[in-house]
């Protein structure tokens, strides 16, 4: 009997452990946290097909946009930590918390890779009067209140290169908000706003045709795709104390998924940017691949949390402070 | 014109306290629309919804006015020809249909679901409900779930691991 | 020459070819199964198409685009729910014509002017796609707050015979449309608390609840009653049919190609201004529109699919979409290593006109697969209601949980099924609800992005609208709609100035 007993529950015990080795045994379900078409959705769909080669099952990826991201953020967190639903995401989620929009956010998830970083610029309409950021800054002086300034809403790219901008010179404009960096990028050619602050990613093919200028790379070097073009900190030294910083996509899972699973998925997300492919569109769309993994990518979420919130929080218009969640001041 | 706004010339069972509960309930989001930003400026959040809970006052208030004025319509009960058992039925069938799907998943409940509605609406042998719910299940299942990827709800039944060994014995 | 070369390119090779018709075919049925959409087919196939050549994958999205944005009318004729909402108006007389036992001719007719609206976008692509996309991008905001307010207005068409109750359900649809984080300050707008509402509340959930599920539960009323007969001896329409309504359709396909060239309204706002344009034009209409109208069948659907050729003019000439679809495109083209902005036709010059012959071929395409099997889809109105009814809701919830995989949509959807079988049953129009949700936020955005470009001065943004052509031509359709309208011009000046 006893024997029975103990063969019954090595046997239970072998299968499960060789239901980890397993993994992955079925489809994962990869959840995207925008919707189709936009560069989150583009970047994932790109590298999936890599990733499931390497696993050897199929990603099955779904679009589940809303609330800044916060609802695929809760979604994937309610399912089973098993490693079978992965999030697929863009920055937002760090800002979250002191935005008041949600009590998640990526230190509250396993970082399975992040992956890419983009550079953000400040784009002029292509007949404005000025063509750096020092004749920008003279200009918005020189006219207070006359200026149009393009924006993606509080916490959104643009809302934090402005905060960064407003720590350093005071300036009078007006703040027309649109709901993505695409609808504005199109109204500044049409001139209906006169600059807006974007990645670069999204207005390189524009730039090249010569339908809006390029005033300042918003880092600390300038950028391979627009040499000509000065970083920020040229102008504004003090710049340097944010930078580099950027929006970035990642992969997640949620907490308390087996370390098995872990470690697989990220040895296959850590193979899959090097294609060649994926180098290329990365490269296009003025993208620096990162694919950071395990503790580096922990260090950078954090960091990337600890500057956009505390400028956010410095500007005003986040609803906690920073330091209510334990978030601290960079250094 | 104005005639247009008096041309409902009847008025059916319910029909006055529907529109009354229309006044209540713009009353309320003009309320809630207020909330958002007050009558602050022109640009604010709030001022489009206050703009169209405003209409929304004023029109649901001219059509209850209106039904005050209307005689109702002869020999029609609310029972009968407003909301009959069979709507009423089927309504509740679809709401514990809609409860369930989460938790049992998308294929039992929608199969009982079919069940239990077809044999309900149309009476045939039990044998003939069961082959047209199945037939529509695998019809919509292999077009939702298997040709456009939507992760209907699995609840307890594990339908990845299904496919996925259906799968490796194809391999 | 090589403009030929490229046009004909996907027509003499089998394999493009077939895809083409393949993505046409499947487009159709996504395009009427509802909450399946074409901007999600051609997402999945992006992933599908991955490792292909680039124009083969092109072939494919393409014909799913084209069949996709026809085949919402055919749900929408038989059974009352738009498999999108660019199908909204073509539900309107469409399905009226089906219960009265014309659902084939209907779909024949609705078939052939959707071919020819898609022909007016294609050959405005071809001809004249940078001047179009210099004038579309010149929209400002307080030109797209106009368009709105033109949409809106649309209620007094959509009202039936009793205006107060359709402006109460317009205003109504305006606010469903607010509900949610605004997009403009992230301030929540009726949302309670609740996360699930942050994204509002989606305009297709709202529809297939007001229009399927609340026509399915009427319909149970009349469960004895024997279902119509389709009488399908003609399907092909008449010849003299499409030479008389020819005029509207080739008029309301321009409308759809300027709409939907235009980056922020599609191929729905089109549909419903072709809808109004033809309701206000037809003099005297043979059967009164909303009771089963020829010509509110065909407005609608020559502009969605003219909207079609619209939707690609900005997007290949300036990489900026034209709607949710080509936004998709644009991704697609990325991942396949192109580079979709304003250099994209001098990098890769066959694109041009290889995808104008591929939108001819793929209308071509619509043309055949729309005008065979009639006959069967014809029977589906047939099949007894005991059977029809308990699908329409298995259906309408798969396609409301579909939209975005979320049980809530199943709520709002199921919420607003109940609600408008109430506002039916006591004479509200539902049709002003889904136009108020469609156009809520393009009024509301753009009606705070002209006065913040004002700095909150009304009088400012009144003096700018009439010192820019464009504006002030759209301001002076809306006054003389708005004149025409009112008893002072139909009651008392009109008849004196026109005195017979």
């Amino acid at each position: 009997m006893k024997k029975t007993t103990i063969t019954l529950l090595a046997a239970l015990s072998l299968s499960s452990t060789a239901s980890f080795a397993e993994y992955p045994s079925k489809d994962l379900q990869g959840v995207i946290m925008w919707g189709a078409g936009g560069s989150t959705d583009t970047v994932m769909r790109s590298i999936a097909p890599h990733v499931e080669d390497a696993l050897g099952q199929d990603i099955i990826l779904t679009n589940k946009s809303g609330g800044v991201g916060a609802i695929s953020m809760k979604y994937v967190n309610k399912k089973k930590a098993d490693g079978y639903t992965l999030l697929m995401g863009a920055e937002n989620p760090q800002m979250h918390k002191v935005l008041g929009l949600s009590n998640l956010d990526y230190s509250d998830m396993i970082p399975i890779s992040i992956l890419a970083r983009g550079t953000p610029m400040i784009m002029a309409r292509n007949d404005a009067p000025y063509d750096t950021m020092q004749e920008f800054i003279d200009y918005t002086k020189a006219n207070p209140g006359k200026v149009k300034i393009g924006s993606t809403g509080k916490g959104g790219l643009t809302s934090i290169v402005l905060a960064m901008l407003e720590s350093q010179v005071k300036l009078d404009y007006i703040s027309i908000p649109y709901k993505g960096d695409g609808p504005a990028l199109t109204a500044l050619q049409g001139g209906a706003i006169d600059v807006m602050p974007a990645v670069l990613g999204a207005a390189i093919e524009q730039i090249k045709a010569g339908r809006m200028k390029a005033i300042s790379t918003v880092d600390v070097e300038r950028n391979e795709l627009l040499p000509d073009v000065a970083p920020i900190t040229d102008t504004l030294p003090e710049m340097k104390s944010y930078l580099p910083w950027g929006p970035f996509f990642g992969v997640f899972v949620k907490k308390g998924t087996p370390d098995e699973a872990v470690q697989k998925l990220s040895a296959a997300f850590k193979e899959a940017p090097f294609k060649p492919d994926f180098v290329d569109l990365m490269e296009k769309r003025g993208f620096t691949i990162m694919n950071y993994t395990g503790e580096e990518a922990r260090y950078f979420l954090d960091a990337y949390r600890s500057t956009s919130s505390w400028l956010v929080y410095n500007a005003g218009f986040s609803k906690f402070s920073p330091e209510k969640f334990g978030i601290k001041k960079p250094e | 014109m104005s005639s247009q706004f008096s041309a409902q010339k009847t008025r059916k069972p319910g029909e006055r306290l529907f529109c009354f509960l229309l006044v209540l309930g713009s009353v309320y989001i003009f309320w809630q629309a207020y909330n958002i930003s007050g009558f602050s400026e022109l640009s604010s959040p709030g001022a489009f919804p206050l703009a169209a809970s405003a209409v929304m006052i004023l029109a649901s208030c001219i059509t209850f006015l209106n039904t005050l004025k209307s005689p109702a319509v002869e020999g029609m009960r609310f029972k009968d020809h407003c909301l009959p058992p069979i709507v009423a039925i089927v309504m509740t069938l679809i709401l514990v249909y809609s409860v369930i799907l989460e938790s049992l998943g998308f294929i039992l409940s929608s199969f009982a679901f079919l069940f239990v509605t077809i044999q309900f609406l149309y009476r045939r042998s039990i044998l003939y409900t069961l082959s047209i719910s199945l037939l529509a299940l695998i019809v919509v299942y292999i077009i939702f779930r298997l040709v456009f990827q939507v992760v209907l709800p699995e609840g307890i039944v594990p339908e990845r691991e299904i496919l996925s060994s259906i799968k490796s014995l194809w391999r | 020459m090589d403009a030929f070369t490229y046009f004909a390119m996907s027509w003499l090779s089998p394999e493009l070819l077939g895809l083409t018709a393949l993505g046409t075919f499947l487009g159709i049925y996504v395009g009427a199964i509802p909450g399946l959409s074409v901007t999600m087919a051609v997402s999945i196939l992006i992933s599908f198409t991955f490792s292909w050549d680039v124009n083969y994958a092109l072939c494919l999205m393409v014909g799913v685009y084209m069949g996709g944005v026809y085949g919402g009318s055919r749900t929408a004729i038989l059974l009352n729910i738009p498999g999108a909402p660019s199908a909204i108006a073509t539900a309107l007389d469409g399905y009226p014509l089906a219960k009265k036992g014309l659902a084939g001719e209907a779909i024949g007719l609705s078939t052939v002017m959707s071919v020819v609206g898609g022909f007016v976008g294609i050959i405005v692509l071809a001809l004249a796609a940078p001047t179009v996309s210099e004038f579309a991008i010149t929209f400002q905001p307080r030109d797209y707050m106009m368009l709105g307010i033109l949409g809106i207005m649309l209620v007094g068409s959509l009202s039936g015979n009793s205006l107060a109750r359709g402006i109460f359900a317009g205003a109504l649809g305006l606010l469903i449309g607010t509900v949610g984080l605004d997009p403009m300050t992230a301030d929540e707008r009726f949302t309670f608390g609740v996360i699930e509402l942050w994204d509002g509340i989606n305009p297709v959930a709202v529809m297939i609840g007001m229009f399927g599920i609340s026509e399915a539960l009427h319909q149970l009323h009349h469960m004895n009653k024997a279902v119509v007969k389709q009488k399908i001896a003609r399907i092909i329409p008449k010849w003299s049919d499409i030479k008389k309504y020819m005029p509207l359709s080739l008029q309301t396909s321009f409308i759809g190609v300027i709409v939907g060239a235009l980056p922020g309204t599609g191929g729905d706002i089109a549909a419903l201004m072709a809808y109004d344009h033809a309701k206000r034009t037809t003099k005297n209409p043979k059967v009164p529109f909303g009771q089963g109208a020829k010509e509110g069948l065909i407005a609608p659907e020559a502009a969605n699919n003219a909207a079609v050729g619209g939707a690609y003019i900005p997007m290949l000439t300036l990489g900026i979409p034209g709607d949710a679809v080509t936004a998709v495109f644009i991704g697609a083209l990325f991942i396949h290593g192109l580079n979709p902005g304003p250099l994209l036709l001098l990098e890769q010059p066959h694109m041009f006109w290889f995808t104008v012959g591929n939108l001819t071929l793929a209308n071509i395409f619509v043309l055949i697969f729309g005008l065979t099997g009639i006959k069967l889809f014809s029977k589906i109105v047939e099949c007894p209601k005991g059977i029809l009814i308990p699908l329409i809701f298995l259906l309408s919830i798969v396609g409301a949980y579909a939209i975005n995989n979320a049980i809530i949509d199943i709520w709002w959807m199921l919420a607003f099924g109940v609600f408008g079988y109430f506002m039916r049953l006591y004479g509200f129009p539902v049709g002003p609800v889904i136009l108020g949700v469609i156009l809520s936020s393009l009024t509301d955005e753009n009606w705070r992005r002209a006065i913040l470009t004002e700095r909150g001065s009304v009088s400012d943004l009144f003096i700018n609208t009439l010192q820019s052509p464009l504006s002030a031509t759209l301001f002076s359709i809306i006054v003389l709609i708005l004149v025409s309208q009112t008893p002072l011009w139909t009651k008392w000046l009109k008849p004196k100035l026109f005195r017979r």
